[in-house]
């Protein structure tokens, strides 16, 4: 599957979950800040994606697949403020993240806040390979 | 034939209002898996009993109070039949008893059979329902959770439970393309209410019913296979009375009784 395959799955599955028009979905909407995602809008989301592609994510998946296995107390300081290696660890899954902007400021709290459609398809696009 | 190609599990049907179910689904087409805790052979006769009639059904042993077991209950029925569309809890058990006399089990027991085997069942089935987005959910609740009735604490809270349940879970589950709806007998001659029957065969109670007699287990099986096919496309989050008239009257019905 291309990721041009994935990405017109997730984009209809996107806008379909969330009930608005396609032109208002773009790869770089944020899903929960912009687009105004809650949790049951990601359930249906991915749903959706697993129905039209057959590639399955828990939705608890998502913030696991965010936080890349690096224990909590490593990801956030004491205040719950992403550290320097949480940060590097964001860059990978969140390109487009400006890590130095972000540096000290972001909350874990607001961290999914940032996770673009595009990034969901580079989720499933990794899921997807996993799969076949 | 209103649910050729589906596939319904039916929990606590070896008997009653389950046993009724379980048939009349199969009768519109319905392959069921007939869930049963202990009896066995009654399963097993319902069972034959489909399969008499060309129909198609699997006892499947779980005890859908404890949650391990309704998963495995849940996915032997998508294995054994090939699918699941349609998942009517059933299953309940009585401890009446005056809260003056009632132990602490007696609530707890009949909590996590009644409101318990209903969770569990449900999220064992809503990730497969959510997946195809489409499925049906019925409960088989009781006028019991809406009204009051002496040494029947526990068991009303235990179907006030589901009934709430029921309707928190239509509006999650909507979106899905899962429907999710209860039934409430009224008074139903079954096993589980043969003590309330023991005294003078029900005439007391029958005489405070407005249609003057109880739900039979078809009057429910028919109510349920309604809300489980095709007919009851738009309808989700409802609690249906099968009772008679008695929740639609004023106490003080008559004059006098």
């Amino acid at each position: 599957m291309t990721k041009e395959e994935i990405y017109g799955a997730v984009h209809p599955a996107v806008a379909e979950a969330l009930g608005l028009d396609a032109d208002e979905v773009t790869a770089e909407s944020t899903l929960m800040d912009e687009l105004g995602a809650e949790s049951i809008d990601l359930l249906d989301i991915l749903f959706r994606i697993e129905r039209a592609i057959g590639v399955k994510i828990q939705a608890a998946d998502l913030s696991e697949y965010v936080q890349g296995g690096i224990p909590d107390e490593e990801f956030g300081d004491e205040n719950d403020i992403i550290t320097a290696k949480g940060l590097a660890q964001l860059k990978k899954v969140m390109p487009q993240l400006d890590v130095e902007a972000l540096s000290g400021k972001l909350a874990a709290e607001n961290v999914m806040g940032y996770f673009t459609v595009e990034n969901l398809v580079t989720l499933v696009a990794e899921r997807a390979a996993v799969t076949v | 034939m209103d649910l050729e190609g589906r596939v319904a599990l039916v929990t606590g049907a070896s008997r009653g209002i389950g046993r009724a179910t379980a048939l009349r689904l199969a009768s519109e087409g319905a392959a069921v898996g007939v869930n049963y805790r202990s009896n066995q052979q009654l399963a097993q006769d319902v069972v034959a009993e489909i399969e008499a009639a060309n129909g198609r059904a699997v006892a499947i042993q779980g005890d859908v109070s404890d949650y391990q077991q309704a998963q495995e209950v849940v996915a032997k029925t998508v294995a054994d039949l090939g699918g699941l569309h349609v998942l009517v809890n059933n299953a309940g058990i009585a401890r009446d008893a005056l809260i003056f006399n009632m132990e602490p089990e007696d609530w707890l027991d009949v909590m996590k059979v009644n409101f318990g085997a209903v969770f569990n069942c449900t999220k064992s089935a809503l990730p497969h329902f959510a997946g195809q987005r489409d499925g049906v959910i019925v409960n088989v609740s009781s006028m019991m959770g809406e009204r009051g009735w002496t040494g029947e604490s526990n068991y009303a809270a235990s179907k006030g439970a589901i009934n709430a349940f029921t309707r928190c879970c239509a509006i999650e589950t909507a979106r899905f393309g899962i429907r999710v709806n209860a039934v409430l007998p009224g008074f139903s001659p079954t096993d589980l209410v043969s003590e309330l029957l023991d005294k003078d065969g029900g005439k007391s109670i029958k005489r405070q019913i407005p249609m003057r007699g109880f739900a039979g287990v078809d009057d429910v099986a028919d109510a349920v296979a309604f809300l489980a096919g095709p007919r009851s496309g738009y309808i989700t989050g409802s609690l249906l009375p099968l009772d008679g008239g008695v929740g639609a009257q004023l106490g003080l019905g008559r004059t006098s009784w």
